[in-house]
């Protein structure tokens, strides 16, 4: 009886340090598990939020690279973390969107796992083509690739990654075009390539493209996103030259496990916004060709959950499996 | 006049305050760890890799890796001279003369030769680099998938053929190498290979990891069983500088290591050991006195540490400007630009001139350091020599776990050495040399890429392999490197000439 007792008085107690310790939040250090390696665009746009959330916040915030198998490994930690508002994920498209429709195998459920905090930021994709290439506008390599089915090559960091679902959206909109995909493990290794001729065009974050596109090696000939890049502004959009249904960007958004407490995710959310904001943020983000984004938490569920649908459609469309 | 903005443009960066700061800790800790005898360069540098993850700069990674790497292999040269304990095969053929010398009563002069002949060699080979590396640029934006696999297979086949020992061992490592290479996400079809539903064997094996557990804690296992009686010359160091006969006996085989390292170095599998073995058979040649060698002749260490200071410096030429490590070395120098997002190859020069060129004036600006580092300091190294292994050895072993679990902040990877070690273990039992497996494994998994995407180009059609020049005059090396193997008579004479270092 004693021992009911005790446990019943327990539960009361932990009952009533629920809301204290979310009105207390954040009383110790935070983890913000970055599934990517250290250096790349993800890491910078996390470390960027790390600390001015640590400002922020009033508590520091730990930045943890966690890499591996996509961006599984990461991702997978933080789903099984405790909801506690303490562990939080930098994610991307590829972990949340994509990788989830590829890899049946994947350990976590990318919608029930997973409670939405905020949008950070956007990247969008610039079509390239190498710097000696016979064709100068979108329009020109669009009707190269119609008159010849199946003889020109197209790049990407391999299957199933974001440039090459990217391009498998160009050629579906474009009106699906057969030109063949050749995977490498990475866009800067597609360029050498690009620039011999042996690989037509590559779908590539515009960042990684910028230093190439400034010698002349490659020519950047559209741009996805609903409008122009700041970084290329003499590129026109898709939409521009007349192929509808790519305003698409690779995203870079928060995520805590789900059943996080409601006040925590509204605390995150309020704080990432302003930050976003911030003059200095805005200009780190652009070195990385990442745009400012934000929002509230339920308007980037919805975002990635119809993202999730587009994606299936051209994974659909161009069958594509791991076999 | 390009070559001389070129370099203005590396010593400029080369020597900001923070990369003379970390290319002098390169340079001090490889020679700290190098000189430990049985612990060579390669596995200090797969010890010391995990550090320079953390780096913001990849140009100040690299020029400390870079650090690492002379200095490691000078200390080598150091044990070989004091202890006859070589600490990396290149100086196996130093400890011939210059052990004898310091029993002679004469350690200083060879201490002190072999760092102005490393000096002078590396000054030349720095020189070469600036020079070579655009023209190879060059012709490196010519080769499509399948002259990067032509070149591989050759860059393989020669990896054997110069290997130590029997072919067959040499060529069962580097199968052993591709199948490990095979472990991982296959890029053409997207699926997990071998990963038994590990997720952190997806992206294949972590090469620091593996690395670490063959060459570092095998050695360390190995040098475990080896009773502690060294003869160190502790006060016998004297007199430093050589005597001017001494010099004059020293200058040519300087000038002739160093011609024949800058040019064996670039050779796929060459690098600092067959330079040092063949500028030992060189100067012994020329010699009219060779009865003097294994002596104490000082031309057995001047040439030979001129000859493998310029093969070790010259190894960089392919692994920058075409992105393919020739040694095991450089396979984890690739590894630690990987790290960094830098892709080695011929776009570095181009798209990272700052990094390209810094790394080469670092080579100097180290080279110099080491002489200056080791000639004074030559008393302090000695007392490192004096540490009992019982001591020295877990911290290593603690300082390599907490290095390879802070790459991945994962400690799947620190479990991953343990079975490594063990076989780098057993590899050395049964003397097989563990550096073609490593090469193996970088190359293997490059060399199924770019087969496959030459394939996919050709739409199928094999014979993309002979119809384009390059990739044929590639595929036509290899043949006759195969050949030369296995034809009786060369064979014979090529266990000859590797049968000097095996005493």
């Amino acid at each position: 009886m004693k021992k009911l007792l005790a446990l019943v008085a327990a539960a009361v107690m932990a009952a009533a340090a629920v809301p204290a310790q979310a009105q207390s939040y954040p009383s110790r250090a935070i983890k913000l598990v970055i599934p990517f390696p250290a250096g790349g665009a993800t890491d910078i746009v996390g470390r960027t939020i790390a600390q001015k959330l640590s400002v922020a916040l009033g508590q520091n915030v730990i930045v943890e690279n966690r890499p591996g198998a996509g961006g599984t490994i990461g991702a997978d930690q933080v789903a099984k973390a405790a909801p506690d508002g303490y562990t939080l994920l930098m994610a991307t498209s590829s972990t949340h969107s994509i990788g989830p429709l590829i890899n049946p195998k994947i350990p976590y459920d990318p919608f029930k796992d997973f409670a939405p905090l905020a949008h950070v930021a956007s990247a969008p994709s610039v079509l390239v083509v190498g710097g000696s290439a016979p064709v100068k506008t979108a329009g020109e390599l669009i009707d190269l690739l119609k008159k010849n089915p199946g003889k020109y090559n197209f790049g990407s960091s391999g299957i199933g990654t974001y440039p090459h679902l990217a391009a498998e959206m160009f050629k579906w909109r474009a009106g699906n075009l057969f030109v063949v995909h050749i995977p490498y493990r990475g866009t800067g290794l597609v360029i050498p390539d690009l620039v011999t001729g042996q690989i037509t065009f590559l779908m590539d974050s515009i960042v990684s493209a910028q230093t190439h596109i400034k010698d002349g090696r490659v020519r950047p000939l559209a741009v996805s996103g609903a409008v122009r890049s700041k970084s290329l502004p003499d590129v026109p959009t898709f939409k521009e030259i007349g192929v509808t249904g790519m305003e698409i960007s690779n995203w870079f958004g928060m995520f805590a496990p789900a059943g996080t407490p409601a006040e925590i995710v509204q605390r995150i959310n309020r704080e990432v916004n302003a930050i976003v904001r911030q003059p200095d943020v805005v200009e780190r983000f652009e070195k990385v060709g990442a745009e400012p984004a934000g929002g509230t938490a339920e308007q980037f569920g919805a975002l990635y959950r119809a993202e999730s649908e587009n994606w299936k459609a051209v994974i659909k469309r161009a069958n594509i499996k791991l076999d | 006049m390009e070559l001389l903005d070129n370099l203005a443009l590396g010593f400029g960066t080369a020597l900001s305050l923070e990369n003379v700061f970390y290319c002098f800790v390169g340079v001090l800790f490889g020679t700290l760890i190098g000189v430990l005898p049985g612990i060579g360069p390669l596995a200090t540098i797969a010890m010391l890799l995990p550090i320079t993850y953390k780096m913001s700069d990849p140009t100040t990674a690299l020029i400390m890796l870079a650090g690492i790497y002379y200095g490691a292999q000078y200390g080598g040269s150091t044990t070989a001279i004091l202890v006859n304990l070589p600490g990396e095969t290149s100086s196996v053929v130093t400890t011939l003369d210059g052990y004898q010398m310091a029993r002679n009563g004469r350690p200083g002069p060879a201490l002190a030769i072999a760092a102005i002949g490393s000096f002078f060699a590396g000054t030349v080979a720095t020189i070469m680099i600036a020079a070579a590396a655009p023209p190879m640029s060059e012709i490196a934006f010519k080769f499509g998938p399948a002259e990067y696999f032509s070149l591989m297979v050759m860059g393989l086949i020669a990896a054997v053929v110069l290997a130590h020992g029997s072919v067959v061992k040499a060529l069962g490592m580097v199968v052993f190498g591709l199948l490990l290479g095979m472990i991982g996400t296959d890029v053409n079809s997207g699926v997990a290979r071998f990963s038994f539903d590990i997720p952190e064997l997806t992206d294949g094996l972590n090469f620091t990891a593996v690395a670490m557990g063959i060459f570092g804690f095998g050695e360390i296992i190995s040098n475990l069983e080896q009773r502690e009686n060294r003869e160190v010359f502790t006060k016998k160091v004297g007199r430093l500088l050589p005597s001017m006969a001494e010099f004059k006996a020293s200058i040519a085989p300087i000038i002739r290591g160093t011609a024949l390292g800058s040019f064996l170095g670039v050779l796929p599998g060459g690098g600092a050991v067959l330079s040092s073995f063949t500028s030992y058979a060189i100067e012994k040649k020329l010699s009219k006195t060779p009865e003097r060698f294994g002596k104490g002749a000082i031309e057995g260490v001047a040439g030979p540490e001129a000859a493998n200071n310029a093969g070790a410096q010259a190894s960089f030429i392919p692994m920058l400007t075409l992105g393919i490590p020739t040694n095991a070395v450089m396979a984890l120098m690739v590894a630690g630009m990987m790290i960094h997002n830098i892709q080695p190859g011929p776009q570095v020069m181009t798209s990272n001139p700052t990094l390209f060129w810094g790394l080469i004036a670092s080579m100097w600006i180290g080279n110099a350091m080491l002489v200056v580092l080791n000639l004074p300091l030559i008393g302090i190294w000695i007392k490192l020599l004096t540490v009992p292994y019982r001591i020295l050895y877990p911290a290593i072993l603690l300082f390599c776990c907490v290095g390879v679990y802070s790459v991945n902040n994962n400690v799947f990877d620190v479990f991953i050495t343990i079975p490594f070690a063990i076989l780098g273990y057993v590899f050395r039992k049964f003397s097989c040399e563990p550096a073609p497996l490593l090469l193996g494994l970088v190359l293997g998994q490059l060399m199924e890429e770019y087969l496959r995407r030459a394939m996919t180009i050709s739409r199928g059609d094999w014979s993309i392999f002979v119809t384009r020049p390059l990739s044929l005059t590639l595929l036509l090396i290899a043949a006759v490197l195969l050949v030369i193997v296995f034809l009786p008579a060369i064979a014979k004479k090529r266990d000859e000439a590797f049968a000097e270092e095996a005493d």
